[in-house]
């Protein structure tokens, strides 16, 4: 059945994927939701949300507000808000409601940041699509309005890495892993997009020489840099020993040719074992090519179920929205990667978990694995 | 890039005026895109021969997906005009305004204007700014300028007036602005007096005067424009003229 979920458990929404990409860098952003609802994020897909402080509101749009489209108790409340605790940048963000009332959220922005000077941007979101589409939004505008002047390079190899929040990486360091890792491939950390780099760092990207796209959500924001910077971008996560070396070659080679590339391929051979596994897709591709390399009786089709570019889908992996679609390629397999909360799709399948915070949110956050530039080991269903 | 929206009350004659000026255009060698905005989806009927295309919020609800290609909701008229359709939902449910504004992103995604590199883009709006939904085409990339057609009818004037109120309150949010009224005649009594009166209290010109025509409906049963039938008519002249006008000032 089309857009039925039985089963398992839906992913994190676009409002989210907003919400989580700016988290860190100082701004306001303000659902503007009804109350209630919105506290999935707070609860469920925001691991900072006890640790770290940001400034999330949700307007807590009446009734009677959404049937007389009173845009302007939005405006005086941001305005109001946003004199008083001076934030970097306002981004004000849609949900169904909204979305159904037609509010014209980038004109909102407008009128908001004509009155308090403060950088502002209305996202589109209507909480149906899901966080990868937000995260994309979100980092794109950010380049759109804060990248916007071409400094000098810096002098040793640079890179920013896009794409990347906890939704998809939690917090288990695996950001901080990634970092490690450049410098031992004689890179420097440019910045992050949107994890552990500051609102000054990000505007400072054209400085790098590369962009490291870790996610879907950060591949927008790659091509809008490469279009105004002309900074050539690499797709994949050093997931793994091998695989995280032959990344790093991969990123070398876009600096000397000045020519983006996607660094996942399907590894060619006759396996034994048909696995699948499931999630976001760049996440995804790159742990099944680290998996493939290092264990050869492996061969791993990946299945999407979020959004994607028909350009990093290796040979054999698909787009399957629907349960009906996954279930289809599950039966069949001789072991499923993926969240926890996919299990009952695959009883009769030998399942290793993967857990991922924006489809099971933190109930499994702390069996999250860092996988980055390590040997890659799979035993008792869990993949570690 | 020319971009119009076409206001005015229901009835009034907004698709007959779109219809002709997009025809106008095209007879005058420009590349136009008129882009119906009323669930009833009888604006470009009269560019494709009585053959109507299928309208946007028809494909979705038949096919449960976005269409992937223009050429799926789109059909080429007289002159080349590319017609579209927004449609609306089944008649009673769903929301037509939003049906609108969906319509507009999905043409967004689809590189509607990219691909098909228009010099004008006509949007024929239904009756009145009712919601969100139908000021839509005059949010910031749509329309960049809006005429109202109007005739001396009290209530014409009455809902021409509302509309030119509704933009006033858009000002502060770089919506398009009133370029004009079009007088569709309906052989009122002192019926130019009447428009120039609510014409000069609101500060806009009268940038056309269209007698009313027995002409327009002959060829209307015949499922085209006038420009389409006989361009040497006056009335067919009126609408070039205008055409000609609108291109000089934009």
């Amino acid at each position: 059945m089309k857009q039925t979920v039985g089963l398992t458990s839906t992913y994190s929404s676009d409002e989210f994927g907003i919400c989580s990409a700016l988290y860190e860098l100082g701004g306001m952003v303000v659902m503007h939701d009804a109350s209630g609802c919105n506290s999935t994020y707070t609860t469920h897909d925001e691991p900072r949300w006890y640790e770290m402080d940001s400034l999330i509101f949700i307007s807590a749009i009446s009734e009677m507000e959404a049937v007389m489209g009173d845009d302007d108790k939005l405006i005086r409340d941001i305005i109001e808000t946003a004199e008083r605790l001076q934030p970097a940048f306002i981004a004000i963000v849609g949900a169904p409601i909204p979305y159904m009332i037609g509010t014209d959220l980038e004109a909102i922005a407008m009128i908001v940041e004509a009155e308090t000077g403060i950088p502002s941007f209305g996202f589109p979101a209507n909480g149906m699509q899901n966080y990868t589409i937000g995260i994309s939004m979100a980092l794109e505008t950010l380049t759109k309005r804060f990248c916007t002047e071409k400094l000098p390079k810096t002098e040793r190899m640079s890179v920013n890495v896009l794409g990347a929040t906890p939704l998809d990486f939690s917090l288990n360091g695996s950001i901080d892993s990634i970092r490690k890792w450049l410098l031992e491939q004689q890179m420097d950390f440019n910045s992050c997009f949107a994890m552990g780099s500051s609102l000054e760092e990000i505007r400072e990207a054209s400085k790098a020489h590369v962009n490291l796209v870790i996610s879907y959500g950060g591949l927008k924001a790659a091509k809008r840099l490469e279009e105004r910077f002309g900074i050539p971008y690499v797709i994949g996560v050093p997931f793994g020993k091998s695989y995280a070396d032959q990344l790093a070659w991969e990123v070398h080679e876009a600096v000397r040719t000045k020519q983006s590339r996607i660094a996942f391929k399907k590894v060619q051979r006759k396996a034994k074992k048909q696995f699948v596994m499931i999630g976001e897709i760049v996440f995804c591709t790159s742990l099944a090519t680290a998996v493939e390399l290092e264990y050869p009786d492996i061969d791993i089709r990946v299945l999407t179920p979020l959004d994607t570019a028909n350009e990093l889908l290796r040979d054999g992996d698909k787009r399957a929205g629907e349960e009906d679609d996954l279930m289809r390629y599950l039966n069949d397999a001789d072991g499923v990667i993926a969240d926890p909360l996919y299990r009952p799709l695959c009883r009769q399948t030998t399942f290793y978990s993967m857990p991922h915070i924006a489809f099971s949110g933190r109930i499994y956050e702390k069996e999250i694995p860092d996988l980055i530039n390590r040997k890659l080991k799979y035993r008792e269903e869990t993949l570690c | 890039m020319l971009k119009l929206a076409i206001y005015g009350k229901g009835g009034i004659g907004k698709s007959t005026t779109t219809g002709n000026l997009a025809a106008a255009f095209a007879s005058l060698g420009k590349k136009v895109i008129q882009i119906g905005c009323d669930p009833k989806a009888d604006s470009t009927i009269n560019l494709l021969g009585g053959n109507p295309v299928r309208p946007v919020m028809d494909y979705l609800r038949e096919f449960d997906e976005e269409p992937e290609e223009i050429d799926q909701i789109a059909k080429e008229g007289f002159g080349g005009v590319l017609c579209i359709e927004t449609g609306g939902p089944t008649p009673g449910l769903g929301c037509a305004g939003r049906g609108i504004i969906t319509t507009f992103s999905l043409l967004e995604d689809l590189e509607l204007f990219e691909t098909y590199q228009p010099d004008v883009v006509l949007y024929d709006v239904l009756g009145d700014v009712v919601c969100g939904g139908f000021a839509a085409p005059i949010r910031e990339g749509y329309a960049n300028e809006i005429l109202i057609v109007t005739s001396g009818e009290k209530m014409a004037l009455y809902a021409a007036n509302n509309i030119k109120t509704a933009v006033e309150n858009f000002e502060d949010r770089g919506y398009a602005t009133v370029k004009g009224i079009i007088l569709n005649r309906r052989n009122v009594e002192n019926e130019r007096e009447k428009v120039e009166t609510f014409a000069k209290e609101s500060n806009l010109e009268i940038i056309a005067d269209i007698p009313r025509s027995d002409e327009i409906i002959r060829y209307e049963d015949q499922g085209m424009t006038v420009i389409e039938g006989d361009p040497e008519l006056s009335i067919s002249k009126t609408y070039i003229d205008l055409a000609k006008r609108l291109l000089e000032e934009e």
